[in-house]
């Protein structure tokens, strides 16, 4: 018995020495972490970040974002050229670019990829309609295109003819698709950046059925080498991928910080982009500390360990040679009145009053580690209705305001107010955050009941307007406004985007006549107006907008943050000789005298 | 022999309403009680229409009756479809979930039975004397520590640190996997020598006290061949009770060990389909946990009947 143990844990030792696998650098390959489970790789089910930075590296769609320019800016991706836009604003008309190949599939004959024709994008599109199919993307194209609707509700219940000729969505020739839309909509061009307009031929999805998001077969810079969802998805380069080339032109400051080092090279650089899929925050940081990863967020709980007061890095990252971007999100964050509560409707005083006791720096201290940037309106900087000049009156702790705004409601010092329920969910920052806005309100003497409930529940109860407040952030599908200003549009209340089912006959009217407008200075006036209109009458409390800070390490070239940053990866470099000295050297592990930090 | 088989079959048999039961039961948790989860899976933009097509498409418009006996289908045919989140069918998913699962809990679980077997025979042979005192201090301080320490510990300092261990990940197929193992094995052994060799001990103890040995003793034996030859042999019953009623659990994988380390195991699976209300994946872990759990029990009566010759099955 003693004999077996001892060999028991002899063996056990030796296999547990020296437990690292040997890493290689002979290939150019970009490691990334993500944090939650990707879904699968289908574009039209694409709605969730992860799903859709995932998808975006295989397929492609008409259009994309210029890489470098600020403010955002489309371009062509698989269409020659932009649009062509008759007079009244209705019909878009593309062509495609020649010689683009799908990649190599069995699916087609010979298991060669064919070409990308103008039907494949029409295909696409029908599929996005197809009730069968479930988008989460329909909403992007709902009324909008001619004959669409109709051909989706045709076939409810039933099996969909792709077949069908639709007249708003049609391939002229080959190379030739046209849009005709419903009523004007610019921003529809957006529509076509975004991951579920993304081309993906009829022959796999077909050969496939109902496990074509776990064979992905696209146009993109990569093709899926090894795809395991659980943990680790590996993307190799698309041999036969079409000649593109890195930007010359970026925004300001582009050049200085040697973005544009790679110009003109062709793309996509790296030959391999390995995706670790790492749920745990602390998990995933270390492994950026050990060089694991190319690029990393700042759990909140390292922030202090990486960011000093003053916003820069301490000496100890400095001294990795790792690099820190700091670049405003365009987003939202806000704590939500259910406007169909009777309480809270036609109640503005009392929601202002609420908004005035909620000390929002002190919140984006303790939760955002005053990162965020104080919400006026529900419009983000960097996009055009954001006016830096405006002041909201409800925004800002004001304890004697709120106190007097409440008894001009009725309720002196919060008496007649019934308790009030605050829906979160159980993990650990939104119980804190739930916490703090209950502690806000007891000092103006309303009363908040805090229910904790899973994910799920929380999301039944706002889809079905049981929630009386809760939490929210919005993360912006598109750089226009019209995607911030529509979570409080009426029609779009739950199960919409709408939580706070705010319902506002004027604000409707002004906004259906706002987001049909060219862009430019003039709408952009009209949708600052709109916003602060808005925010006055105080629907929801207004939280920060947010600011993305991003590690990155000496090795990885080209890399610069954007909210819309599907498709990236084609541009980044990975000087894998530079990784390599600096990993042998030890150097992401030395320890830095604390003189030095203080001194920093 | 016959009675022996006659007792498996029974006990085989016996499945069926214990399987009707659980399936009762999650029809009960998912179908009746659970949050409805269309919202959950339609995203931030839906569609009435959507919400319809939707709930016809996964079968929530059926009939209650209906609905049960869906899951008494699958259970009993051990079919459980696709998964809600991935589209994956769950029979694949059950297959690659199961080896990493297996290649962490297995070794984990071997070497930590007979490490904790092996100190509690010492603490057992010095019982009363400081070495005894010593370890079980030792254990009680260590059962007192989160686990969750001992994960953020050991990845910072024998991973990160001393670049002993990955940090994560996990690779299939031998030898590959030990490089992202072995540092989630080394931390489920520690994380069990705490109770486990307090618990042994104690099992052994019960044994030492018996009149057998005190005649073992009268009868000139040493301690030493009383311990490995009288007093371990008895304590062998209860040693395998406590081992096998953990042997089904292995197969779910370990919740926090394969989150944090990034290990696509079954337990890992569990907790994202919790995430995602992925009812079809958590449906069929509840009913293959019932069905595995019966199954072992009816193995540890087997071993019962090897390891005590007076047991025998009826």
């Amino acid at each position: 018995m003693f004999r077996t143990t001892l060999t028991v844990l002899l063996a056990l030792s030796f296999v547990l020495t020296s437990c690292t696998k040997k890493r290689n650098f002979d290939e150019k390959v970009l490691t990334v972490n993500v944090s939650a489970k990707v879904k699968g790789l289908d574009p039209v089910n694409a709605g969730d970040s992860y799903s859709s930075n995932e998808t975006a590296r295989v397929y492609e769609g008409l259009l994309e974002y210029h890489y470098l320019k600020r403010p955002y800016e489309l371009q062509p991706n698989l269409a020659t050229s932009m649009p062509k836009v008759s007079d009244d604003g209705l019909t878009y008309t593309f062509n495609i670019k020649k010689g683009v190949k799908f990649h190599d599939n069995k699916c087609f004959p010979g298991g060669k990829g064919r070409e990308l024709k103008a039907k494949d994008f029409v295909y696409s599109i029908m599929r996005m309609a197809d009730l069968k199919n479930n988008s989460t993307g329909w909403w992007l194209l709902d009324g909008k295109i001619q004959g669409l609707n109709e051909w989706r509700d045709k076939y409810k219940g039933k099996t969909a003819n792709y077949d069908d000729k639709i007249s708003g969505l049609q391939a002229l020739d080959d190379y030739t698709i046209q849009f005709k839309l419903t009523q004007k909509y610019p921003q529809f061009l957006y529509s076509l950046a975004m991951v579920y307009t993304f081309a993906v031929p009829r022959e796999a999805v077909e050969t496939y059925g109902e496990d074509f998001i776990n064979n992905p077969v696209g146009t993109g810079p990569f093709m899926t080498g090894t795809y395991r969802q659980g943990n680790r998805i590996e993307y190799k380069r698309n041999p036969h991928y079409r000649t593109v080339y890195y930007p010359t032109e970026g925004a300001p400051g582009d050049k200085e910080k040697g973005l544009l080092k790679s110009a003109g090279k062709k793309l996509p650089i790296v030959d391999k982009v390995i995706v670790n899929i790492l749920t745990e925050s602390s998990t995933r940081f270390l492994s950026f500390e050990n060089g694991d990863v190319d690029l990393s967020e700042i759990p909140k709980d390292n922030f202090d360990q990486v960011i000093t007061p003053s916003k820069g890095l301490t000496a100890e990252f400095k001294h990795k040679g790792i690099e820190l971007e700091i670049t405003p999100d365009l987003d939202i964050t806000y704590i939500a009145f259910n406007n169909e509560d009777p309480l809270f409707k036609n109640n503005a005083k009392l929601r202002q009053a609420m908004s005035l006791a909620y000390n929002n720096k002190v919140s984006n201290k303790l939760f955002y580690n005053d990162r965020g940037l104080i919400a006026q309106t529900i419009i983000p900087p960097g996009i055009g209705g954001h006016d830096e000049t405006y002041k909201n009156p409800y925004q800002g702790y004001d304890l004697e305001k709120a106190k007097k705004l409440l008894a001009e409601a009725g309720y002196p010092g919060g008496k007649g107010i019934p308790e009030i329920y605050y829906e979160t969910t159980s993990a650990t920052g939104s119980r804190q955050m739930a916490e703090f806005f209950q502690k806000a309100m007891k000092d103006i003497g309303i009363t908040i009941k805090v229910n904790t409930n899973t994910w799920p529940q929380l999301t039944q109860k706002t889809k079905k307007k049981q929630a009386q407040m809760f939490g929210m952030a919005w993360l912006g599908d598109y750089p226009d406004a019209e995607n911030f200003l529509q979570l409080l549009y009426g029609p779009n209340a739950s199960p919409g985007p709408n939580g706070s089912n705010y319902n506002d006959p004027d604000f409707n009217k002004k906004f259906e006549a706002a987001k049909i407008m060219q862009p430019g200075p003039k709408r952009a006036k009209i949708y600052a107006q709109l916003a602060q209109e808005v925010a006055e009458k105080t629907p929801i409390i207004l939280g920060v907008h947010r600011t993305s800070y991003v590690l990155k390490h000496s090795w990885l070239r080209n890399y610069k943050f954007s909210t819309f940053k599907h498709g990236h990866a084609k541009y980044y470099d990975v000087d894998m000789k530079l990784k390599e000295k600096v990993l042998k050297s030890g150097k992401l592990k030395e320890e830095v005298k604390t003189e030095t930090a203080k001194a920093e | 022999m016959n009675g022996n088989l006659n007792y498996i079959i029974r006990r085989i048999l016996y499945l069926i309403p214990v399987l009707l039961g659980v399936c009762f039961l999650i029809f009960v948790l998912f179908n009746v009680v659970a949050p409805d989860p269309v919202h959950m899976m339609l995203g931030k933009h839906p569609s009435q229409d959507q919400i319809v097509e939707l709930r016809e498409q996964l079968g929530l418009n059926k009939s209650m009756l209906a609905q049960y006996f869906d899951i008494v289908k699958s259970a009993f045919t051990f079919d459980f479809g696709r998964s809600w989140a991935t589209k994956q069918q769950i029979s694949t998913m059950f297959k690659n979930g199961a080896i990493p699962s297996l290649t962490l809990t297995i070794p984990a679980f071997t070497i930590a039975t007979f490490t904790s077997i092996f100190f509690a025979v010492i603490v057992a042979y010095f019982r009363g004397r400081g070495i005894d005192l010593f370890i079980r201090i030792t254990c009680i301080s260590m059962m007192s520590i989160s686990s969750l320490v001992y994960i953020l510990v050991f990845q910072n300092f024998l991973a990160y640190e001393w670049g002993l261990f990955e940090i994560s990940g996990y690779e299939y197929g031998f030898p590959n996997f030990l490089y992202y193992v072995s540092l989630p094995i080394l931390i489920w052994v520690v994380l069990s020598l705490g109770p486990d060799i307090r618990f042994y001990r104690t099992l052994i103890l019960d044994e030492i006290y018996q009149d057998y040995v005190r005649t073992a003793r009268a009868k000139g034996l040493t301690e030493k061949v009383i311990l490995f030859k009288h007093v371990l042999r008895n304590a062998m019953i209860p040693i395998v009770t406590y081992t096998v009623v953990q042997l089904p659990f292995l197969l779910l994988g370990s919740l926090l060990l394969e989150s944090f380390f990034s290990i696509p195991g079954l337990g890992d699976m569990t907790i994202n389909a919790l995430n995602a209300s992925d009812f079809p994946v958590l449906k069929a872990m509840a009913v293959f946990s019932a069905v595995a759990y019966i199954i072992f029990t009816l193995v540890q009566d087997i071993i019962y009947t090897v390891v005590d010759p007076r047991v025998k099955l009826q």
